[in-house]
């Protein structure tokens, strides 16, 4: 609209019209393949879920029509309600990430030389397969030679199987998400910060506010936005944690698994291992809402913490 | 890149407290990269070292048995040849799917326009789990299974790739695009020679973004490759898992080898790597 | 040796096919009747095992020789995405030609018309008397054969001499009943040392299977609706395991899903491990174990018993070249895959009478115990939906492993759990 209206024009009105036409048939070519791909590959699979949820599919052969029995068998599945449990308290943990994250992340701003290498250093993870990731905190966690017991034996603390308990397992996952999520994070902050104007500090600096007075008063409220970018991305992919889980705890007789399942977990052993796509297709749905209460939810408090100057 | 700036403006306060931030965040560096120190320090151990309580921290005698066994069970170059065709592939398709869309989204609306991404940022939301299904047969129904456009394929259309372009353009100037357009190029003319251009920060973004998924997928290429052919890395190192239990000095050499491409990419670009992410998180 | 007909069958067919289409290895007109076979063809053969996956190219290769219109590739898939990978390529028509099968999963497929029908070859010339009968049994479904059978194992007791040597124990042997069995773990157990006498995991085929059946009991009743996990025999043979996870005889079940069982004994904290003939070559391989390695048959409860159960060599009913795929399996199933199986040592072949080879690939090993259990052995239990229940077990029975809840009350739960899915359709 705004392109075409602005346009000097020698005869105003034939112009418009045909520029107008022409316009809608480029944003149209512009858009074609994204939209294509996007409803054939993401669209559409969708839908086919979405009507699963209401089918009972065998693994094998044509489904048949059951209304909404997988979502009321859901309800009353007490190990539904424990995966989502899981993940809520994966997701709570995981966003106490980013306080840690925006206080690292002011500290490499303050840090001037090796900035850099804090950042290389930090960033690792992120560009590390998580298949290895997965790998290596189970080595870590290990209960009878991992490093993690090791370390805390010499302060005198008992150590556990943190991977082969359940009641340790998601808070283990959960170190791993942080330290995992840090580097991006820490990315995406610094920049956050780096668009604070320095007069600000200056402007504190004289009024006689410390470094840590102007670190609540100035630099936290001043990066709610990016915290809340941070803090959307995280819930979305904590929710939707897999990985981990995937390529630490499926070894056949890990006694934690059971007790330890994610809600895309247990979507992936109906749909996947156990035949049972109609049911496993009910509970991603159930996720999907999940996920958008929430992040509706952000945006709606987003109102009365996020700071736009 | 503003490196001596702060310290120009802050002349008084830099000597003062550079000490202890340091102390915490070599603490916290030290605390990132432990994980890996032992990785590495376990590759050249054996299995009954590695297994010994309490550990042992450096490697009695420096074997490098895990890494010959590793060499000898996982095909390593024709997968690394794998991941890195589809990254290849992947990365140039979405950039410029989502480049063309996002520059229409921002700067060519029509009728419904708004409706239609909605739909995309809708898609953001849905565990990507759930298309697998769905994915799948149309891969078939197009009989590209266990080819290289595959594993690439539903990785070229992405919804946040297409919302991180709009951003992007929406924050351009309008001048440059009116005064190509006023020398009579066409919108795909305006697009190519004056908008991408500008776009670069968030192409380079995308990039990397997309690069590290492509990289990192491990589902989706088991799926899609059922005769095991054009199979990236990620699936070689689940399969030693399966394969070699707890020879975690195997494991520990697989899973060394199989991160050390991306980690050599990223040291050499890690300004381009930072940039680009800094840049998908900046408010439009 | 003996049994060398089926794989002449299959030498005769494919003579047959070769001698009636003209040169072969071009791609001349159609499809149609009986000229298919003159196509160059392509197979593809799923397996699960980095260990037998060069066995298995070895077949491929032999077959190759007779049939040259027809190319196997061999394709080896991680364990835990086997069954996932499969299942999306079944449903979506695009599973692998031919694939091995496990008798839990297999009636699944069974069901959903997944799986090519060999009744027709198999009643033109293949004698299923010569594989153990209780692995053939459970490729049938609804008096359909579907799948050959591979190779089979049975239970019995690895150990680790050394271990017992150190702790002045006498080494299993076919006198022990399942009090030896407790008091030697004890007597081997050096929790100094971190020596364990037996891993006691919650395994159900190399494990309480076996001593549910010793102790009289039946695991799952004979129409398969309901399970048998509650009753005396059920329970004294869960027991069995509780006990020695009571008496500090085994590794914890944390400490088992940490590093499992296997890798425990490989890594000698386990004296003892109740399991299958499957680890053979892995263990003979393992140069650590070189010499302290053997095998004995398990102890004897109220009576003898060992479940058994064997991989099947199944094809893809949606497979696009029937014909080839028939032949492929008949080979599979011949002497000479399973000749080269045994003589590499990579399994006990389901073949009878190619067993030897693979007790001589390890003379060091009494393998024959795992041959004279067959005579009393048990099939693997199956009914319904196999899988999912056998899934459930870790959940129920561990508060019975680790003693915070009675055995009885454990395995009832399970066992109501069980039948619960035994109800389902």
């Amino acid at each position: 609209m705004t392109n075409v209206a602005a346009k000097p024009a020698r005869r105003p009105s034939g112009r418009r019209a045909g520029g107008n036409q022409t316009s809608v048939w480029w944003a149209v070519a512009f858009i074609a393949p994204a939209t294509i791909g996007l409803v054939a590959l993401y669209v559409w699979p969708f839908l086919s879920t979405l009507i699963k949820s209401f089918q009972d599919v065998p693994a094998f052969g044509p489904a048949t029509f059951v209304g909404v029995d997988n979502y009321t068998a859901l309800l009353s599945d007490g190990e539904v309600w424990e995966a989502f449990g899981n993940s809520a308290l994966y997701t709570v943990i995981v966003l106490l990430g980013i306080p840690l994250a925006v206080v690292l992340a002011a500290l490499i701003e303050q840090a001037g030389r090796g900035r850099t290498i804090y950042r290389v250093l930090f960033f690792l993870p992120v560009v590390t397969l998580p298949v290895a990731i997965g790998m290596v905190w189970r080595f870590i966690y290990n209960g009878d030679f991992g490093l993690l017991n090791y370390v805390l034996s010499w302060f005198g603390i008992d150590g556990q199987y943190w991977v082969a308990d359940a009641r340790f397992t998601i808070y283990a996952f959960a170190v791993v998400g942080i330290w995992m999520g840090l580097g991006i994070n820490l990315i995406i902050l610094g920049a956050g910060l780096q668009a604070i104007p320095k007069a600000v500090y200056e402007a504190s600096a004289l009024d006689g506010a410390g470094r840590i007075r102007q670190f609540f008063r100035i630099t936290v409220p001043l990066l709610t936005p990016s915290i809340f970018f941070v803090t959307i991305l995280t819930v979305i992919a904590a929710l939707q944690m897999f990985d981990l889980i995937f390529i630490m705890l499926r070894s056949v007789n890990n006694t934690a698994l059971g007790d330890s399942k994610t809600i895309v977990y247990l979507f992936y052993e109906k749909a996947f291992v156990q035949f049972d796509q109609g049911y496993g297709a009910a509970i991603a749905i159930v996720l999907l809402i999940a996920i958008m209460i929430a992040t509706a939810l952000q945006f709606r408090l987003q109102k009365s913490w996020v700071f736009y100057g | 890149m503003a490196e001596s700036v702060p310290r120009r403006s802050h002349p008084r306060r830099k000597p003062i407290s550079s000490w202890p931030i340091h102390a915490v965040l070599i603490v916290a560096a030290v605390i990132m990269v432990v994980p890996f120190v032992w990785q590495i320090l376990s590759v050249f151990k054996t299995t009954s070292e590695v297994t010994r309580i309490p550990p042992t921290i450096i490697p009695a005698d420096f074997s490098v048995h895990s890494f010959e066994t590793f060499f000898s069970t996982v095909p390593f170059w024709s997968m690394f040849a794998v991941s890195t065709g589809s990254l290849v592939l992947r990365v140039v398709g979405q950039v410029t799917v989502a480049a063309l869309a996002g520059y229409a989204f921002a700067r060519m609306p029509f009728r419904g326009s708004n409706v239609l991404f909605g739909l995309f940022i809708a898609m953001l939301m849905v565990p990507s789990q759930l298309f697998l299904i769905g994915q799948y047969q149309l891969i078939r129904d197009l009989r590209l299974l266990d080819t290289l456009p595959a594993l690439a394929i539903p990785g070229l259309f992405s919804a946040f790739g297409t919302f991180l372009m709009r951003q992007a353009f929406l924050n351009m100037p309008k001048d440059y695009e009116e005064a190509a357009r006023l020398d009579g190029a066409n919108p795909f003319q305006v697009f190519w020679h004056v908008m991408l251009p500008m776009a670069r920060p968030m192409l380079a973004a995308l990039t990397v973004l997309t690069g590290l998924y492509s990289w990192n997928d491990l589902l989706w290429p088991l799926i899609v490759s059922p005769s095991g052919e054009n199979r990236p890395l990620p699936v070689g190192l689940a399969g030693l898992q399966g394969q070699f239990g707890t020879d975690y000095p195997t494991l520990m050499a697989g899973a060394l080898v199989c991160s050390i491409p991306l980690v050599i990419v990223f040291l050499v670009l890690q300004r381009q790597f930072f940039a680009g992410i800094a840049n998908s998180g900046l408010k439009g | 040796m003996k049994h060398k007909w089926t794989g002449a069958m299959a030498m005769a067919v494919a003579a047959t096919l070769l001698t009636a289409c003209s040169g072969g290895g071009t791609e001349t007109g159609s499809a149609g009747g009986t000229g298919a076979a003159a196509e160059k063809v392509t197979l593809t053969y799923a397996n699960w095992s980095e260990d037998q996956s060069p066995a298995m190219e070895q077949i491929a290769a032999e077959f190759q020789k007779e049939n040259p219109n027809i190319t196997v590739k061999v394709q080896t898939l991680p364990w835990p995405e086997y069954w996932s990978t499969l299942q999306v390529g079944a449903a979506g028509g695009t599973a692998p030609d031919a694939f091995w099968m496990l008798a839990d999963h297999f009636r699944e497929y069974a069901k959903g018309g997944a799986l090519i029908d060999l009744s027709d070859t198999v009643k033109s010339g293949i004698d299923m008397s010569v594989y153990p009968k209780a692995v053939s049994d459970s490729y049938t479904y609804e008096g359909k054969i579907f799948a050959l059978p591979k190779d089979f194992d049975t239970n019995g007791i690895w150990y680790n001499k050394a271990l017992f040597d150190a702790a002045g124990v006498k080494y299993p042997d076919d006198t022990w009943d399942w009090q030896d069995v407790q008091d030697a773990a004890k007597k081997l157990t050096d929790p100094a040392k971190g020596v364990w006498g037996i891993a006691a995991p919650i395994d159900a085929q190399g494990g309480y299977y076996n001593t549910i059946l010793q102790a009289g009991g039946t695991i799952i009743n004979a129409d398969g609706t309901a399970s048998d996990f509650a009753g005396p025999a059920g329970v004294a043979g869960l027991k069995f395991w509780a006990d020695l996870q009571k008496a500090g005889s085994s590794p914890t079940l944390k400490q088992l899903s940490d590093t499992e069982a296997v890798s425990m004994f490989e890594n000698q904290k386990v004296a003892m491990y109740f399991s299958g003939a499957y680890w053979a070559l892995r263990f003979y391989k393992n140069a650590e174990l070189k010499g302290k390695v053997d095998v004995a048959p398990l102890p004897q409860g109220v009576k003898r018993a060992t479940v058994t159960s064997g991989i099947g060599n199944a094809g893809y009913a949606g497979s696009k070249h029937p014909e080839e795929l028939k032949k492929f399996l008949t080979f599979l199933g011949g002497t000479k895959a399973a000749e080269i199986q045994a003589a590499t040592g990579t399994v006990l072949p389901a073949y009878k009478g190619t067993q030897q080879p693979w007790l001589d690939s390890m003379p060091e090993f009494k393998l024959q115990v795992f041959i004279d259990a067959i005579d009393y052995s048990v099939p693997l239990p199956v009914a319904g939906n196999t899988a999912e229940w056998q899934g459930l077990a870790a959940q129920y029975l561990a508060p019975a492993w680790d003693g915070t809840k009675p055995v009885e009350a454990a395995a009832k739960e399970y066992q109501d759990a069980v039948d619960q899915v035994l109800a389902k359709k």
